[in-house]
């Protein structure tokens, strides 16, 4: 036999050596691949196709920024609305920190300690709308900072109006559903309702809202009031007599937007990004649709959804002072008007406010802001959010107070 | 009972049962069956090709072909989509979990199916045991161990998440392929002055090659094809370096749903699998024989 | 003098076998069975949905769980999709298998078609028939529409809406992809038998009926039996078939243990530990159960 036993001995011990230190990970370089002055930046997409990809307009303002900031580099990540949440949540968990989110954000990570102050990395944080502080802020600082917002109308199609003999547009949900039936009559969808996993929880406040409800009340869930059992049951109704499109649950905004574009549907609840999907498909002329206030159970809502995007700046890679400068460089008047142009939004500060104040379309969506209602900003939202979306759906299938009983015990029971 | 199905003989060195022989009216009956499951087997990656093919006006038409065919959705995948970036990754994680599997599968099996040492038995019941274990199963677990390691990348956690699920398989297929070697031509070759480790190299690896074979392109096309994991773990990436399959659902929800380009990628991530499968066709039968019937 | 093994030679002569086997296992330890140590772990422990471990939280995790309203209609999703689909492939792959043993021209090459599903990504597969299925466009639907069964953009195109034609469809998926692997276990399990079998039989004058069912089925057991245990640990944990074609909704609806633990766990990560926890007991006992009710012990000694 040959002695080859101490060599063999040796390099399994070798062996076993190498594999452990390849399985502990050589070195403890973060994971994030991040350079050492590389700014991760991932945004929501609000673009309709590869032209006005938000990826595209965020690559503007990096290429500017990254000129007057040489030594700075910003990464742009965009991912559709759809999986928004979902995949900055596993970035998280799997510890691959972003530096700078743009969509939407959760004060669990200002709980965590995972987010910087606004007032860490913005030099002139109360340039953003007051109206919205609230909603960014955990504990009283505020980590949430505005980008974008918008508040939602309803839409209608005038053309389809005409067709099924309604005259004006509707104000109650009375006129709501009979105006749906006409129109479902004559062959087409009456009235778009996505309560798909993508916003199911914006459609819903909607209603919620239309019966004198709501997400909370006086800061305390009561998800499953009486108000919001009736503008459920009221849903319920509605789709099983076939006067929305079919299976709701299972239907998104962008979806039903694009199906309203094409001329397809006769009433949905949008906001002004819905303009531009319009204009794209070329079914529609300016004249054949409006927009009016939400309908709500007696009459049309006085304050409707105020919805802002968030940025949020993580603190894990340590880029304070990178984040600032390029926090400060694209909250400038100019960019944020640019935005909002591009995706018929609002804009966030209120500089760029008042130089849109004057504005004929956008002014009076303006003055309707500070009146917004918006989402809870507790750390219990994003569970809650999260279980809205994947189940409201079946509020209008089965039985509106238990689902929203459920979801009700899931909002108390966290945190 | 019969001794050809307990021991591990893969059915490449068994010649085939033969039928008695048939009525050729019964033949046709038989090949026209045979040809429509194949159709019937084919048609949605038929389809698959033809979506990719529709121009963008035409996706919603409800046409069974598409009136112009064009390649404009591949095009516009390498130009803007980085899709280069997608294929590269899920090609080094494919390479480097088969070429793991091979590097640790490989003595294991071999070892296993020449020599009784004390363990063995336990070993084979270990490999066999976490046959039935899958990532999915196991995915919190897997997410929160591989982001407690700070790995480099998360290609690096997929090579090995991918080679330690195949591993099994590939134990249990080669084990079952070196067992049916006869130890006596090692023996032989030893006595001619070769050590063991020659003697494995030069005799039974060459001879075991169709069920190597097997063993390392099932894991390649599973590392390929997987998605939970892969999904879960590289969502912080950049989008080019993610796996294919991570790319290919990507497109959905991205305006709407972009099926023209969702598809085209498709094609293009099944293509080499496809060629892979047709060049081991023949040895999946064999391979299975040695795995399945033991 | 006696001889005597030096402690060094001994050391060497058992750490041979680690040698060999020692990276396998280290593999299989990190990879396979460390998970399921971190996975209960996790279950006990109070983790958001950022994945920060923000305390011990005991048995809650599982309470939670248990008091999910969805959790009974998703574990008998489960069963249901399980056993409908592996009895089904299972039959239908006996059935190929016969089939696609005998001897006709081109044999080759439809069976290389038969591999197929099994070479794609489950995934994409799942796509093309989520498309195939649009309401207003897909293939299946126009089909469907020129066979006068459906209305092209109706409610009852929209086969994905529905729960329970969801589901159906869902499941002609599943035994789609799982066909192959199982015909050709089933179709080497047909080729290990030797002709005389059948002419023995056929001299005996049994029709082919029976002689499939007297010789072939019994002597294809093996073959079966392990085709049926692989696909029932396949099917329980699928997951890109559901994810891609309702995500499990509406409202879980559509969703089996997996694609629900993969649901929750965006929100809450302790709870989605705990039904893995869950899920994962409910396989061994399965395979447990399996393997005492065939016997399988007998199976492999004879």
């Amino acid at each position: 036999m040959k002695h080859k036993l101490t060599g063999r001995v040796a390099g399994a011990i070798a062996l076993a050596t190498a594999t452990a230190l390849a399985l502990t990970g050589c070195g403890g370089s973060s994971s994030s691949g991040s350079g050492s002055d590389t700014l991760k930046l991932v945004v929501a997409d609000y673009g309709t196709g590869p032209d006005n990809a938000s990826s595209k307009f965020w690559q503007g303002i990096v290429d500017d920024f990254e000129k007057a900031n040489p030594d700075i580099k910003v990464k742009v990540t965009s991912i559709p609305w759809t999986n928004f949440d979902q995949q900055v949540q596993t970035m998280v968990q799997n510890k691959q920190f972003p530096d700078i989110t743009e969509g939407d954000y959760f004060s669990n990570y200002a709980q965590d300690g995972l987010l910087y102050k606004a007032s860490d990395v913005l030099s002139k944080p109360d340039n953003l709308l007051p109206a919205f502080k609230d909603q960014g802020s955990y504990n009283g600082e505020q980590y949430g900072m505005p980008w974008t917002t918008s508040s939602r109308t309803l839409f209608y199609n005038k053309k389809i109006f005409a067709d099924a003999g309604i005259s004006a547009a509707p104000k109650t949900w009375a006129d709501l559903q009979a105006d749906a039936a006409k129109i479902k009559a004559k062959g087409e969808t009456g009235f778009g309702l996505p309560l798909g996993a993508e916003e199911a929880q914006a459609e819903s406040l909607l209603w919620m809202l239309g019966a004198g409800g709501g997400y909370q009340t006086d800061g305390k869930y009561t998800i499953d009031s009486a108000a919001n059992v009736t503008a459920f049951t009221f849903l319920k109704n509605l789709v099983k007599a076939g006067d929305t499109e079919p299976n709701p649950g299972t239907v998104n905004r962008t979806d039903l937007w694009q199906q309203f574009a094409q001329g397809k549907v006769g009433m949905i609840n949008g906001s002004p990004a819905l303009i531009p999907i319009i204009q794209k498909a070329g079914v529609l002329q300016d004249s054949d649709w409006a927009s009016v206030p939400i309908v709500g159970q007696n009459g049309p809502l006085d304050t409707t959804l105020g919805v802002c995007d968030n940025v949020a700046a993580f603190n894990a890679n340590g880029h304070q002072a990178q984040i600032k400068k390029f926090l400060d460089f694209a909250y400038q008047d100019k960019y944020q008007l640019a935005f909002d142009k591009e995706y018929d939004l609002l804009p966030a500060t209120t500089s760029a406010a008042d130089a849109l104040a004057s504005d004929p379309i956008f002014g009076p969506f303006l003055t309707a802001l500070p009146k917004s209602i918006q989402y809870p900003s507790d750390t219990s939202w994003a569970n809650v959010k999260t279980k809205i979306q994947q189940t409201i759906g079946t509020a209008v299938t089965g039985d509106p107070k238990q689902v929203l009983g459920q979801l009700q015990q899931t909002a108390t029971s966290a945190s | 009972m019969s001794t050809t199905l307990t021991t591990a003989t893969p059915s490449a060195l068994v010649p085939p049962a033969r039928p008695p022989r048939r009525r050729t009216g019964k033949t046709i009956a038989v090949t026209i069956a045979a040809y429509a499951v194949a159709v019937i087997f084919l048609l949605p990656y038929v389809e698959m090709v033809l979506v990719a093919g529709r121009p963008a006006n035409e996706l919603l038409d409800p046409t069974y072909f598409p009136q112009h065919f064009t390649f404009k959705n591949f095009t516009t995948l390498w130009s803007s989509g980085g899709l280069g970036g997608n294929i590269a990754t899920s090609l080094e994680i494919a390479a480097g979990a088969t070429l793991l599997v091979l590097i640790v599968a490989l003595p294991a099996a071999y070892y296993t199916a020449r020599r009784k040492f004390r363990g063995r038995t336990l070993f084979l019941l270990l490999v066999l045991a976490t046959q039935m274990f899958q990532p999915a199963a196991m995915l919190v677990g897997l997410q929160r161990e591989f982001t407690d390691f700070q790995l480099p990348s998360p290609t690096i956690s997929l090579i090995l998440i991918d080679a330690g699920f195949n591993m099994a398989f590939a134990v249990w297929i080669l084990n079952a392929f070196f067992s049916s070697i006869p130890v006596e031509l090692e023996e032989a070759a030893m006595v001619d002055g070769c050590s063991r480790v020659r003697a494995m190299f030069r005799i039974t690896l060459p001879l075991a090659a169709p069920g190597i074979v097997t063993a390392l392109i099932f894991t390649f096309i599973s590392a390929w094809n997987e998605f939970l994991v892969a999904l879960t773990l590289s969502l912080g990436s950049e989008p080019s370096k993610m796996p294919l399959t991570v790319a290919v659902n990507n497109f959905i929800g991205q305006y709407s749903i972009d099926w023209g380009h969702l598809f085209a990628a498709s094609v293009i991530a099944t293509v080499p699998v496809v060629i892979l499968f047709a060049l081991i066709e023949r040895r999946v039968v064999g391979g299975l024989t040695a795995g399945a019937v033991k | 003098m006696a001889s005597r093994t030096s402690p060094l030679r001994s050391i060497g002569r058992a750490a041979t076998p680690l040698l060999w086997i020692g990276p396998a296992i280290a593999l299989i330890a990190v990879v396979v069975l460390w998970p399921v140590v971190v996975m209960i772990q996790s279950s006990f422990q109070r983790i958001g949905g950022e994945g920060y471990v923000v305390g011990y939280n005991g048995l809650d995790n599982f309470r939670t769980l248990f008091h999910e309203p969805y959790l009974s209609g998703v574990l008998l999703r489960t069963l249901v999709w399980t056993v409908g689909v592996v009895v089904v492939t299972m039959l239908i792959s006996l059935a190929l298998a016969q089939l696609f043993n005998q001897r006709f021209p081109g044999r080759r090459v439809a069976r290389w078609a038969l591999i197929i599903p099994w070479a794609c990504s489950v995934m994409m597969t799942a796509l093309i028939f989520r498309w195939a299925l649009d309401r207003s466009a897909g293939v299946i639907n126009v089909f469907l529409h020129d066979l006068g069964l459906v209305k092209l953009g109706s409610n009852h195109a929209d086969w994905l809406g529905n729960p329970h034609w969801a589901m159906f469809w869902m499941m002609l998926v599943a035994v789609f992809v799982s066909l192959p692997f199982s015909t050709y276990a089933i179709l080497s399990g047909l080729q290990g038998i030797p002709g005389d079998v059948y002419e023995a039989a056929s001299l005996d004058g049994a029709t082919s009926w029976r002689s499939y069912r007297h010789v072939t089925l019994p002597l294809l057991r093996p073959a079966i039996l392990v085709a049926t245990l692989i696909n029932i640990i396949n099917v329980f944990n699928s997951f890109p078939i559901i994810w891609e074609m309702t995500k499990g909704g509406p409202g879980y609806q559509t969703s089996t243990t997996t694609t629900y633990m993969v649901a929750i766990k965006q929100g809450n990560v302790g709870e989605s530990a705990s039904l893995s926890v869950i899920n994962f007991a409910l396989v061994i006992v399965i395979v447990i159960v399996y393997l005492a009710t065939t016997k399988w012990k007998e199976q492999v000694d004879a």
